[in-house]
């Protein structure tokens, strides 16, 4: 090879390693007033908790989820706009054989904050030795049983299913780890499967903790503060090509408290902080009277609409006949006055609910003329039709003669479920039916749901982007179909008790097992536009109301888009910039 | 002397044990628990629930898991935490020096300032000053710490500060020590001094107040102003001396205060402390953590009791442990 051969070689190789560089251009967010902004600054969060760990598979964790996300990337990115998928470190991907073969295209010149290369090891050392792994606290197990991963060149990924399953692709949202920095925690390592779990703990040295995402740890001081710096080398750029993140700096303030959340945030050692609607007045009334900050509302998919339960397997038999008889749950829902809730309890900042999914989600399905209207005629006649006379007190009669009454459960530390639970009272004791209020912490709501010392509770489920992603709540026989309970399988691996399904059970559990395996887009909607009319024509549980999100953001910053934070593949942060 | 202090460690183990199985199994009677509430997120499975159960050794009966925490703590191992995947005794050492710190502050200013304050009130009983400071102290006694420390957020707030939570502002928390930063500190120290302060401050000046006016007409303080002593001479020699006694006492008492008694103005004031964590710990079930926690708070309770017993000794001839 002639000399002059070889520099234009080194030339072209060069070149080529620019052009292979495939930054994402970030843009189309002008409806949710995004704009081009300027580089530098830092912006201060909260953190409603101290991490557990460092590790985002070590823990089922909502700090450690929060930081990964600003940490870390997933082959997949939401939408902000309209929770659509977007290429995130895979840049293209294709699905075919017969749905089950993915092949992911990576993203080229992404670099770890440690300047390494990010490759298709990585990819492949995420999902088999991480997700996978039964043992990882954090990881995803159940969704990856003989998955096969497989790395076909050094950007580009296979992953071969077993059987087809729909909402795979947004498992690619999970956050890629650095294989150069975990594997001596991995089973590839030479460890035991729990061992992945001690990776990165929360005293970890900085360092070492490396990620592709948009910012990288600079120091954790422990219970009180989590500071990241800008990753200069990250792979999105804004529409003018301006590199991404804007902010040279995020903290994260560790309050447990939300009172003292907003007294941070008032006293501007907050940049930006999320809101319930409880919180909304007052702070829509300072910034009315010129405070330095904007209060906004957004209708969000993300979230944990509340419902009421009956518990079909209640111990009292004669509850346990009346809450399984969809008769029943209709009347009790006349009186359910959710106007009133909306306007009183939320301030107005909700809606009405959707049924297993969020009004604003393409699944949707517009169920609210089964939701019924507040009619306290219309309850009583139907608590008449279903033969509960009223007692000489006013309270109805049970068969057995006894009145008719039971235990509603709530979280008393929640102001929304507190107020939700007393107007649920107020209401259904003027249609004869007597509800004592249990208030238990609300931490506490799920594990007592599962447990069976329970007759009535207030409950709210996190909704998200494809039904799929909640088949354990919403299939009958499901580990959080709580409601009846008697329908989930004697043992942990067996099939669901289908003797004591009910039939409209049996029919929406039809439709769960035909979707799961349907990979046309159409077919799936159709499906579960049905499941969601037999859930409001049953009030299977009884929805209540879908709360809108709002944040509050100081005038300093720009570019706010809304996000719980917890949400892998939502992430508008990088687009914040500091006026 | 030295017998004493023996027997009273010799006493200390049984309670300890006894205090130990109480609070394990007072643990055990709360229902739920950190694991039920992550099935609710849409990656974690029962398998994965169960799989962990396994790895901390909960699918074991209870007697085992005490036992085996018990064997841990005689080898000076406090077990780890659930939560955070690391040992109880790491996680503990990383609060407690802002602990420490803030309870020491907080005690200090509670004597200087109320044991003075006592005498003051006792002597000029009907003053204008003792009133103003009784109605503060019953105020103070009357008002939870949570809702003083509401107040002067509020007032702060109101007033345009920034120093509403924490020890420091955000841009010191991690900053090397400088005088700006102390500067920064004494500018948020105040407010969790008084909200955890106003409440032992107005009992135990109302304490020395009675310990005063009992001692004032005891028949030995007649007797030393009738021979003649200068009145600063039966004031302080005769009356404080003899009226500080008691309080010598409810000192010892007030050690275990450090971890359990701040827990929810701490939270209030986002204050780096261990009640917080002590407090989250409780509501996940985290176990380990909080047997840890109680039964420090228990050994610092007898630690106290014996500290106030010996300097009774020291500071009343009248006692002796022999």
């Amino acid at each position: 090879m002639s000399k002059r051969r070889a520099v234009w070689l080194a030339g072209l190789l060069a070149l080529g390693t620019i052009a292979l560089a495939q930054p994402k251009t970030v843009t189309g967010y002008g409806n949710l007033g995004v704009a081009p902004g300027k580089a530098g600054g830092s912006l201060t969060l909260a953190l409603g908790s101290a991490p557990q760990t460092l590790f985002y598979y070590g823990a089922v964790d909502s700090a450690i989820q929060a930081l990964a996300n600003q940490m870390f990337d997933g082959l997949i990115e939401y939408n902000l706009g309209n929770y659509k998928i977007e290429p995130g470190l895979a840049v293209s991907w294709s699905i075919g054989g017969g749905s089950k073969v993915y092949t992911f295209n990576l993203r080229r010149g992404v670099k770890w904050h440690d300047g390494r290369d990010f490759t298709a090891d990585d990819v492949v050392f995420t999902y088999s030795q991480i997700v996978a792994n039964p043992e990882a606290r954090g990881g995803d197990a159940g969704n990856f049983a003989g998955v096969k991963i497989e790395k076909l060149d050094p950007y580009k990924v296979r992953f071969t299913l077993p059987k087809p399953a729909p909402a795979f692709i947004h498992y690619m949202r999970l956050p890629i780890m650095p294989k150069h920095k975990l594997l001596p925690f991995s089973q590839e390592g030479g460890k035991a499967p729990a061992e992945i779990n001690n990776a990165w703990p929360t005293n970890v040295n900085p360092q070492e903790v490396v990620g592709t995402g948009p910012f990288r740890l600079q120091s954790y001081t422990a219970g009180q503060q989590i500071t990241l710096v800008k990753n200069p080398d990250y792979w999105k750029r804004d529409a003018e090509g301006t590199a991404l993140p804007y902010l040279d700096r995020l903290q994260y303030l560790i309050i447990t408290d939300s009172q003292a959340r907003v007294a941070q945030f008032l006293a501007g050692n907050l940049g930006q902080i999320n809101i319930t609607g409880a919180e909304f007045p007052d702070l829509k009334r300072r910034e009315v009277q010129g405070a330095p900050f904007k209060v906004v509302q957004f209708r969000a998919l993300f979230g944990s609409p509340p419902h009421l339960a009956f518990n079909f397997d209640a111990k009292n038999p004669d509850l346990a006949r009346l809450f399984r008889n969809s008769d029943f749950r209709r009347a009790i829902q006349f009186a359910v006055n959710r106007q009133r809730v909306i306007e009183d309890v939320y301030n107005g900042l909700a809606e009405l609910p959707g049924n297993g999914m969020a009004p604003v989600s393409e699944w949707y399905y517009d169920t609210r003329k089964l939701l019924g209207t507040y009619d306290l005629k219309a309850a009583n006649a139907a608590l008449d039709k279903l033969g509960l006379k009223r007692g000489p007190d006013g309270i109805r009669l049970l068969p057995s003669g006894k009145p008719l009454e039971f235990t509603l459960t709530y979280g008393s530390n929640s102001a929304a479920f507190t107020g939700i639970a007393t107007i649920l009272q107020n209401d259904l004791r003027q249609v004869g039916v007597k509800v004592n209020l249990q208030g238990i912490l609300a931490a506490n709501l799920l594990s007592t749901g599962r447990g069976k010392d329970w007759e009535a509770i207030i409950l709210g489920l996190g909704d998200q982007p494809d039904p799929e992603l909640r088949t354990p709540i919403w299939k009958p026989g499901g580990a959080l179909y709580y409601w009846h309970q008697s329908t989930q399988p004697a043992t942990p691996e067996g099939a669901p008790q289908f003797n004591n399904f009910l039939p409209w059970e049996k029919e929406i559990y039809d439709i769960w097992e035909k979707a799961a395996s349907t990979t046309n887009v159409t077919q799936r909607k159709a499906l579960y536009d049905r499941w969601q009319a037999i859930f409001a024509r049953e009030a299977m549980v009884i929805m209540i109301a879908k709360e809108y999100a709002a944040g509050a953001v100081s005038n300093r910053y720009g570019n706010y888009v809304y996000s719980l934070g917890v949400i892998p593949g939502y992430n508008p942060v990088p687009l914040m910039f500091q006026r | 002397m030295w017998t004493f202090v023996f027997k009273r460690f010799l006493v200390a183990i049984p309670t300890l044990l006894l205090i130990s199985v109480l609070v394990f199994a007072v643990i055990q009677l709360q229902p739920g628990g950190f694991l039920e509430n992550m099935l609710e997120d849409p990656r974690v499975s029962r398998e994965t629930v169960e799989r962990i159960r396994q790895q901390y050794l909960l699918d074991q009966p209870v007697w085992v898991q005490y036992v085996n925490w018990l064997a841990g703590v005689v080898r000076g191992d406090f077990g780890y935490s659930f939560l955070n995947n690391r040992p109880v005794s790491e996680l503990i050492w990383e609060r407690l020096g802002w602990t420490v710190f803030l309870a020491l502050v907080t005690i200090f200013a509670t004597w200087v300032i109320a044991i003075p304050l006592g005498i003051y009130t006792a002597l000029r009983r009907h003053g204008f000053g003792a009133t103003l400071a009784n109605f503060i102290g019953y105020f103070g006694l009357a008002t939870p710490d949570f809702l003083v420390a509401l107040l002067l957020i509020f007032a702060v707030l109101s007033a345009g500060g920034t120093s509403v939570g924490g020890l420091f502002s955000p841009q010191y928390i991690d900053a090397p020590w400088s005088w700006a930063k102390v500067v920064d500190m004494l500018g948020h120290l105040w407010i969790p001094i008084i909200v955890i302060g106003l409440d032992g401050t107005a009992s135990i000046m109302r304490q020395m107040r009675a310990n005063m006016l009992d001692v004032l007409s005891q028949d030995y303080v007649r007797t030393a102003r009738s021979k003649g002593l200068a009145e600063r001479v039966v004031l302080w020699k005769h009356a404080v001396r003899n009226a500080i006694n008691p309080l010598i006492s409810i000192a010892g008492l007030s050690l275990p205060n450090l971890i359990s008694s701040t827990i929810i103005a701490s939270i209030v004031l986002n204050l780096p402390t261990i009640g917080p964590f002590l407090y989250d710990s409780l509501l996940n079930k985290d176990q380990y953590v909080v047997m840890a926690l109680l039964m420090m708070s228990a050994v610092l309770l007898m630690i106290g009791n014996l500290l106030a017993d010996l300097a009774l000794a020291w500071a009343d001839p009248r006692i002796r442990y022999e």
